[in-house]
C-alpha cells in the first residue's frame, strides 16, 4: 500500500511539471500549426539562466523566475518574428525541420558555452522532507510542483479573461477570419511564441531544482513535450495538465513496476494506441494537420 | 524529347567510374566514398516514402538497427557456413525482419500524416533503440560481433565501398523503377492530396503501406552492410538520430521527390561535413543546423530546385 502510494504520489509530481515543461509547445503547436523542436533547448535555456542568476546573485533559484520568464519572452519573440515567420506559410514540415536546425546550432553552443557535463541547480532546501501518512515528500518537489500548477493557472487565466488570450484564441480557431477583424496576425503569432517560450524557461527553472540537466537533454524534453500534447489535446493549459499528469503516472508507475527501462515503450505504446481510438486528444479539438 | 536512353548511359558511366574508384584514390577518399554511397542509397530508399509519397519519417533509423542487429544474430547462428554465404544470409534475415516490422506498424503509424507521421516513426526508433539495448537476446549493451566476410587477398574497405556502391544502385534501380510506375503515380498522387487521390479510386492505403515495406526493408539492407564494415557494434552505432535527421536533409538539399534528389544531397553533404569540416569536429552539429536553416530560407527545394528554377526563368 505505502509504494503503491509512494509511486502514484511521485508520479504526479513529475506530471506536473512534464505539464508544466509542455505547455508552451502544445501552445504554438495550437496556434500557429508549427511543431516546435527547439522546445527543449528553450527548456535549457531557462534552466542554464536560472543557474547563472541564482549563483550570481545568491537567491534562491525559484525567485529567478520572473527574471528569466522575461529574458526569454523577448528571445521567444524575436525568434518567431525574424526566423520561423519565414517559415510558417510554407508546408509543415519546413518550420519543423527549421526548428531543428535552430536546435542543433543551439545544443553545439550550449555544449561550447557550458560544457556537456551534467549540471544541476541546489537551493537550500534540498534535502528537506516531510511525511504525510505513508507518503514521503521532498520539499523541492513539492516547490517545484505548486510552482508547475500556479504557473499553469495562470496561463489558462490569461488566455480566458485577458483580451489579449481572447485574440490569441482566435487566431488559433480560425486564423483567416481573426485578420479579417484587424487581428494583426503576424504580432500575435510572435507573442504567442514569447509567452511559450516564457513558460518553457519557467518549466526549465523547476526542472533545474529537481533532475540533473545537460545540453543533451533536449530531445528528452522536445519528444517528452510532444507526447503530453498528443495525449492531453493541442492548445489548452488544461490538456497540457491531463496529458503531463498521464505521462508522469504511467512512467513512475512502469519504472517502478515493470523495469526501470521501459518507461519511454509503455510512453510510446500508450501514444499509438491513442492516437488509433481518440486522435484529438483526451481533451481538446481535433488535430487539424494530423489527418 | 526521350532523354532517358541518356540517362541510363550517364548511370551506368557513372556507376563504372565510382567502381573503379578505390584503384586509384587515397584511402581517406575511399572511406569518404563508402559514407557517400552508403547516405546516397539511405537517401534514395527514404526518398521512395519520403520523396515520392510525401510521408517524411524521422525515424528510418529503426530499420538501419533491426536489420543490422537480425543480420548479426542470424549470422552468428549460422557461423559454420562458408564466409561467402554469411551476408546473402544476413540479408535474407535483415529482409525478412524489416518487412515484419514495417507491415505490422504500418497500419497504425500510416493513419498519421505530416509532422505526426514524423515524430511517431521517431518513437518507433527509440522503441526498438531501448529494447534492442535492454533486452539480452539482443545484446545491444554489450555489442555484437560480425564476421569478416571481405574475400581473402582484398582491401576489406575496397570491398565494402564496392558492396555499398552495389547496394546504392540496387536501390536506383528500384527506385527508378518505381517512380516510372502506375504504383509510383499513385504515390506521387498521395503526395498532392491523398484525400482526392483515394476518392478517384487510388488504392492509397494499399500504396502507401507497400512504399513504406520497400523503403523499410531497403534501409535495412544498406543497415547490414554498414554494421559488416564496421564489424562491431551496439545499439547507439546503428540507432543514431542524426542520421534519422540526415535522412530527410538529403532530400531537402537534393531536392524532395526527385528521383536523384537524394543521390546529390548525400554526396553534397557528406561532402561538406567529412572534408571541408574534417578537421573541425566540435563544428559538426553547428555546421548542419546552420545549413539546415539557411537551405529552408533560401532554397526550399533544393539543388534540383535551385536548376529547375534557373531552366525556366
Amino acid at each position: 500500500m505505502g509504494l503503491i502510494a509512494q509511486t502514484l504520489a511521485d508520479g504526479l509530481v513529475l506530471g506536473g511539471i512534464y505539464a508544466l515543461a509542455a505547455v508552451g509547445f502544445s501552445l504554438i503547436f495550437g496556434v500557429l500549426h508549427v511543431i516546435n523542436l527547439s522546445h527543449g533547448i528553450l527548456v535549457l535555456m531557462g534552466a542554464y539562466l536560472a543557474l547563472i542568476f541564482s549563483e550570481a546573485l545568491h537567491i534562491d533559484p525559484l525567485l529567478c523566475l520572473p527574471a528569466v520568464m522575461a529574458v526569454l519572452f523577448c528571445v521567444g519573440y524575436c525568434y518567431q518574428r525574424y526566423l520561423i515567420q519565414h517559415a510558417v506559410d510554407r508546408a509543415s514540415i519546413n518550420s519543423m525541420l527549421l526548428t531543428f536546425g535552430v536546435a542543433l546550432m543551439l545544443q553545439n553552443a550550449m555544449i561550447w558555452l557550458f560544457s556537456p557535463d551534467m549540471k544541476s541547480i541546489t537551493p537550500s532546501y534540498a534535502f528537506a522532507s516531510f511525511k504525510l501518512g505513508p507518503v514521503n515528500f521532498d520539499a523541492v518537489r513539492v516547490s517545484a510542483l505548486i510552482a508547475s500548477l500556479v504557473l499553469l493557472s495562470l496561463l489558462a487565466a490569461f488566455l480566458r479573461y485577458s483580451p489579449m488570450g481572447r485574440v490569441i484564441r482566435a487566431t488559433a480557431q480560425q486564423t483567416l477570419a481573426a485578420r479579417l477583424c484587424g487581428v494583426n496576425v503576424r504580432h500575435v503569432y510572435a507573442l504567442t511564441f514569447a509567452v511559450s517560450a516564457a513558460f518553457a524557461g519557467a518549466a526549465g527553472i523547476v526542472i533545474g531544482i529537481i533532475l540533473p540537466f545537460s545540453p543533451n537533454d533536449e530531445g528528452t524534453w522536445t519528444l517528452n513535450a510532444f507526447v503530453v500534447v498528443v495525449l492531453g489535446g493541442v492548445g489548452s493549459p488544461a490538456g497540457a495538465l491531463i496529458g503531463g499528469l498521464l505521462l508522469g503516472l504511467v512512467s513512475t508507475l512502469t519504472a517502478q513496476y515493470v523495469g526501470p527501462a521501459f518507461p519511454n515503450v509503455t510512453m510510446f505504446l500508450l501514444l499509438v494506441i491513442l492516437l488509433l481510438i481518440r486522435p484529438q486528444g483526451l481533451l481538446g479539438n481535433a488535430f487539424s494537420a494530423s489527418r | 524529347m526521350n532523354r532517358t536512353p541518356a540517362l541510363i548511359a550517364l548511370v551506368i558511366a557513372a556507376a563504372v567510374l565510382l567502381a573503379a574508384g578505390p584503384m586509384v584514390l587515397p584511402p581517406f577518399y575511399v572511406r569518404v566514398g563508402q559514407l557517400m554511397l552508403y547516405s546516397a542509397g539511405l537517401g534514395l530508399a527514404w526518398g521512395i516514402l519520403g520523396g515520392f509519397a510525401g510521408y517524411a519519417s524521422f525515424g528510418h533509423a529503426a530499420f538501419i538497427g533491426v536489420g543490422a542487429f537480425i543480420a548479426g544474430l542470424v549470422e552468428n547462428q549460422f557461423s559454420t557456413l562458408p564466409t561467402a554465404l554469411l551476408l546473402p544470409v544476413g540479408l535474407l534475415a535483415a529482409a525478412a525482419a524489416c518487412a515484419i516490422l514495417s507491415a505490422l506498424i504500418a497500419y497504425p503509424i500510416l493513419r498519421l500524416r505530416g509532422t505526426f507521421f514524423a515524430i511517431a516513426m521517431l518513437g518507433v526508433s527509440h522503441v526498438c533503440a531501448e529494447v534492442t539495448n535492454n533486452i539480452d537476446f539482443f545484446q545491444g549493451s554489450m555489442g555484437l560481433n560480425f564476421p569478416p566476410i571481405a574475400p581473402a587477398g582484398m582491401d576489406p574497405a575496397n570491398f565494402f565501398y564496392e558492396l555499398y556502391l552495389a547496394g546504392a544502385l540496387l536501390i536506383l534501380l528500384t527506385a527508378w523503377q518505381i517512380k516510372r510506375s502506375r504504383f509510383g503515380a499513385g504515390l506521387l498522387s498521395i503526395r498532392e492530396d491523398e484525400d482526392t487521390a483515394r476518392m478517384l479510386g487510388v488504392p492509397t492505403e494499399r500504396y502507401k503501406r507497400t512504399a513504406f515495406v520497400i523503403s523499410a526493408v531497403l534501409t535495412g539492407l544498406m543497415g547490414v552492410i554498414y554494421a559488416h564494415s564496421l564489424g562491431y557494434i551496439t545499439t547507439d552505432s546503428v540507432y543514431r538520430d542524426d542520421t534519422n535527421l540526415s535522412l530527410i536533409v538529403y532530400s531537402l538539399l537534393g531536392g524532395m521527390g526527385t528521383l536523384f534528389g537524394p543521390v546529390i544531397g548525400a554526396f553534397l553533404l557528406v561532402f561538406i561535413t567529412q572534408v571541408i569540416l574534417g578537421r573541425l569536429l566540435d563544428f559538426h552539429l553547428f555546421a548542419t543546423g546552420l545549413l539546415l536553416v539557411l537551405l529552408i530560407l533560401a532554397a526550399p527545394g533544393g539543388v534540383s530546385g535551385l536548376l529547375k528554377r534557373r531552366k525556366t526563368a
